[in-house]
């Protein structure tokens, strides 16, 4: 489609700052009051559709075993998406897949997580489907097998939840990604500068990776959610431009104000712009360290049970280090240990991108031959 | 004893109350679909079709298909785009269920009445009410950069009685595609669009296509609204995935005459016109008697149309937004918004005939009790049911039953003849007649 303003993005995902918090606040109320009533917060969608919570005879063994386990914060939850915001980054770079799936994959994301918290329905699982999905909508089709197989997942639990983040998204498939907008705008950029020069063109190809750089760092915040796509590549080219001043926007956007009839002036986009880039700034920092704390807590407030079965793996791992045999050097993981099997804990394998990318080597050299046909890349201004 | 209609209730979706099921009105590969009546307040007794998509048989979850339509109608909002209301999720076997606004009539059958049972045309205002609202539609998509590729009289729905009476909506988005910036070839995705409405270029092979596939169709489709023939009835070629469908092609150039390089330049590089140079360029068909077939005259606005959508050369052919232009619908009579009231005010009504209606099925497309175990009670409960249903049968037929007949196709999958003829439902032999609805779903034809 190429019209945002009549899109269901632009109508009903876009939203305002208030609604995002007050969404973000609810969904994470709903699962501290499922903790307290179940003991648990998973959420199962049943074959009629009701949602199923766990039985009471789990929830009373759990409570015989320890307290009832502690939920997470609203604070604590933009950490765990944000971390698995980045992870579907990673997913999709290693299977090259072109950044408009990625964009997809984590808009999806996002807007699930609006009406759900990640203590209900598990976010490692969630970000795997989100991909799977993606890729439908945009034609790009990898079956739940391949995926699996790449990320040494069982097809299955890409496939569980596909009904589930469908209803989610409320059937509303379309995204506009920033990227194509900041395409868009290249094109139209370097064509401007064609008569200056090789280095006028150079210094515009230059600029647009910074921004795509920018881009990939603002699609990891709430900004894809609060703004709309062609500002959001506005703001990622201004900012990338800053240092350098290497291209001569502010006249560039005069104009395509001007050109377009937008009804927008140039204060207003340019406050557009500022907020962006606070949004961006006030985005929280993730770190490894603070995750896996936070991922610890999430799984035993999904499964209280866990609580039991990490404390004895903690004495068996303690045990484990007096043997001399441990202190041997560490070998590649196996399939089963895999950092997304296990989540976080064993993350640091999934940090360093040669060694990530050398266990998909397979499905690399299966990826290698699609090749992206030249888009015909038309303009999208999209306030 | 367990009370198997209580253990039934618990595994149905909750939105099934929402509707009141009449019965199935479409088969395909991917599913089923029904009408149903709206049970909502503000909706109550709104007439819905429900496309059932079963999950995809190679273990990947929704069909493309199914993707494809909801993406796309989701976004779409057009007088002559048909309504997605709804969609509905069954947990219970991982299906989709997708609510369209009822249309009681499409071409297929419309053309099919005039052919067999009136034995008359079409008259010339309904021809160009639909052929002008066909193109405002598509119109509408290719600016949004959608091609709808399955375009066919059986796909273009026309509504039934009611405030959008006579109104066209293209419908079935089961192949149809965003092709602003594909991530991948169009040609992917296989061959597409029914053999009889393919487009010259897909026969011969091409890899990039635009949105003249679809005005081609539209073109066969008014030579079929003339005719109430198909204007190219060739014989499909079902060996491997993409055979070169040459009777199709001869089917063609018979009427229009051989194309050329002169009048299609980019002919020369479509790698079946190189590969099948013998069979292709051997015959040569040098007077084209496309007015002759369609009957009009050859200085008439209508031929002038049609031959413009007929063009060979793609980039040749006239777009959606052309054909709106064309004197054609500015000449008497002028098109209208329902295409189905008479031509001329001394004229009588044509009444087509309603679509027909399976009552013996059930929303999730079994016709026996779905319990192994031969007791009696849960039969006896369907039947009660469905006798439910059959209750609000005869109130619908008053209502919208104009003089045409009441037909039940021939089907093979209609079980349960009793319910239906307790009704008094005639009984009206129907040959050949496999597309026997609008909201059939695609043929095996078609691959993904």
């Amino acid at each position: 489609m190429a019209d945002f303003s009549t899109s269901s993005h632009c109508h009903h995902w876009i939203l305002q700052r208030q609604t995002l918090v007050d969404k973000l606040r609810a969904s994470n109320q709903r699962a501290q009051e499922a903790l307290k009533k179940y003991g648990a917060t998973r959420v199962e969608v049943q074959a009629d559709g009701s949602l199923a919570y766990p039985e009471n005879a789990e929830v009373e063994a759990a409570a015989r075993k320890g307290p009832t386990p502690e939920h997470l914060t609203v604070q604590e939850e933009v950490m765990i998406r944000k971390f698995y915001e980045g992870k579907i980054q990673q997913v999709c770079t290693a299977f090259l897949f072109p950044n408009k799936i990625q964009a997809t994959a984590i808009l999806y994301f996002k807007r699930f997580y609006l009406n759900w918290s990640v203590m209900e329905h598990d976010p490692k699982h969630i970000m795997l489907t989100c991909i799977y999905i993606s890729c439908k909508v945009e034609e790009f089709h990898v079956s739940a097998e391949e995926l699996g197989k790449g990320i040494q997942q069982d097809p299955q639990v890409v496939l569980k939840n596909e009904l589930t983040v469908l209803q989610g998204l409320e059937f509303e498939l379309i995204v506009y990604a920033p990227y194509r907008s900041l395409d868009g705008y290249a094109f139209d950029l370097e064509n401007a500068v064609q008569g200056m020069g090789a280095v006028a063109v150079k210094n515009v190809q230059e600029l647009r990776e910074q921004a795509v750089f920018e881009v990939d760092i603002m699609m990891l915040t709430d900004v894809p959610l609060l703004f709309p796509p062609g500002q959001i590549a506005m703001a990622a080219l201004r900012k990338a431009n800053r240092e350098n001043r290497k291209v001569d926007l502010e006249r560039y956007m005069q104009g395509l104000l001007g050109r377009t009839g937008a009804k927008h002036t140039m204060s207003e986009l340019e406050s557009a712009m500022d907020a962006i880039e606070i949004a961006m700034n006030e985005s929280v920092h993730v770190e490894e360290e603070g995750v896996r704390r936070i991922d610890r807590k999430l799984k035993i407030c999904r499964n209280p049970q866990l609580q039991d079965e990490t404390k004895k793996r903690e004495r068996k791992g303690k045990q484990k280090q007096k043997k001399p045999q441990d202190a041997a050097p560490p070998t590649y993981p196996k399939p089963a240990d895999s950092a997304i099997n296990h989540g976080i804990e064993e993350s640091d394998n999934f940090t360093t991108p040669q060694v990530h990318m050398l266990r998909w080597e397979g499905m690399l050299s299966l990826l290698m031959s699609v090749k992206e046909i030249g888009a015909k890349t038309v303009l999208a201004i999209q306030y | 004893m367990v009370d198997p209609g209580n253990q039934r209730q618990r595994t149905r979706p909750a939105w099934l109350n929402q509707y009141e099921l009449v019965g199935k009105i479409g088969e395909g590969t991917y599913g089923l679909v029904y009408l149903a009546r709206s049970k909502l307040p503000h909706h109550r007794g709104v007439r819905i079709a429900i496309k059932k998509f079963k999950q995809s048989k190679e273990g990947d979850g929704v069909s493309p298909t199914a993707i494809r339509e909801i993406m796309l109608l989701r976004e779409c909002v057009h007088e002559n785009i048909v309504k997605l209301v709804d969609v509905h999720i069954n947990y219970g076997d991982m299906s989709l269920y997708l609510a369209f606004d009822y249309a009681e009539h499409d071409l297929y059958e419309i053309i099919r009445h005039h052919r067999e049972k009136l034995s008359s045309p079409i008259n010339q205002y309904t021809v160009k009410s639909l052929l002008w609202q066909i193109l405002n539609g598509l119109n509408y998509l290719h600016s949004n950069w959608i091609i709808h590729r399955d375009l066919k009289p059986s796909n273009i729905l026309v509504m039934g009685e009611g405030e959008e009476q006579g109104v066209v909506k293209i419908g079935d988005f089961g192949l149809a595609r965003v092709h602003q910036a594909p991530l991948k070839p169009l040609c992917d995705n296989g061959v597409v669009v029914t053999i009889w409405y393919r487009a010259p270029e897909l026969l011969l092979g091409a890899k990039h296509y635009t949105s003249a596939v679809d005005m081609w169709a539209v073109g066969c489709i008014f030579a079929e609204l003339l005719t109430l023939k198909p204007l190219f009835q060739g014989i499909e070629d079902k060996n491997g995935p993409n055979p070169f469908q040459a009777d199709q092609l001869e089917k063609i150039f018979k009427t229009l005459g051989h194309p050329t390089p002169d009048r299609w330049p980019t002919l020369l590089n479509l790698p079946f016109w190189q590969a099948n140079r013998n069979f292709i360029q051997g015959k040569k068909y040098e007077n084209p008697g496309l007015y002759s077939i369609v009957q009009q005259p050859a200085k008439s606005p209508a031929f002038d149309l049609l031959s413009k959508m007929l063009e060979y050369d793609p980039a040749k052919r006239i777009s959606a937004a052309q054909a709106l232009d064309h004197h054609y619908f500015r000449t008497e009579p002028l098109p209208g918004r329902n295409a189905l009231v008479p031509g001329s005010p001394g004229e009588k009504a044509v009444g087509y005939p309603n679509r027909p209606v399976d009552y013996s099925t059930d929303f999730d497309g079994s016709t026996a009790p779905p319990q192994s175990n031969s007791n009696l009670a849960p039969l006896q409960q369907q039947q009660m049911q469905r006798n439910e249903h059959m209750m609000q049968v005869p109130q619908m037929h008053q209502q919208l039953h104009m003089q045409g007949m009441q037909r039940i196709p021939q089907n093979s999958n209609m079980g349960n003849y009793g319910v239906g003829n307790q009704q008094g439902r005639r009984k009206e032999p129907d040959s050949g007649n496999q597309n026997y609805s609008g909201y059939q779903l695609p043929n095996k034809s078609r691959r993904m």
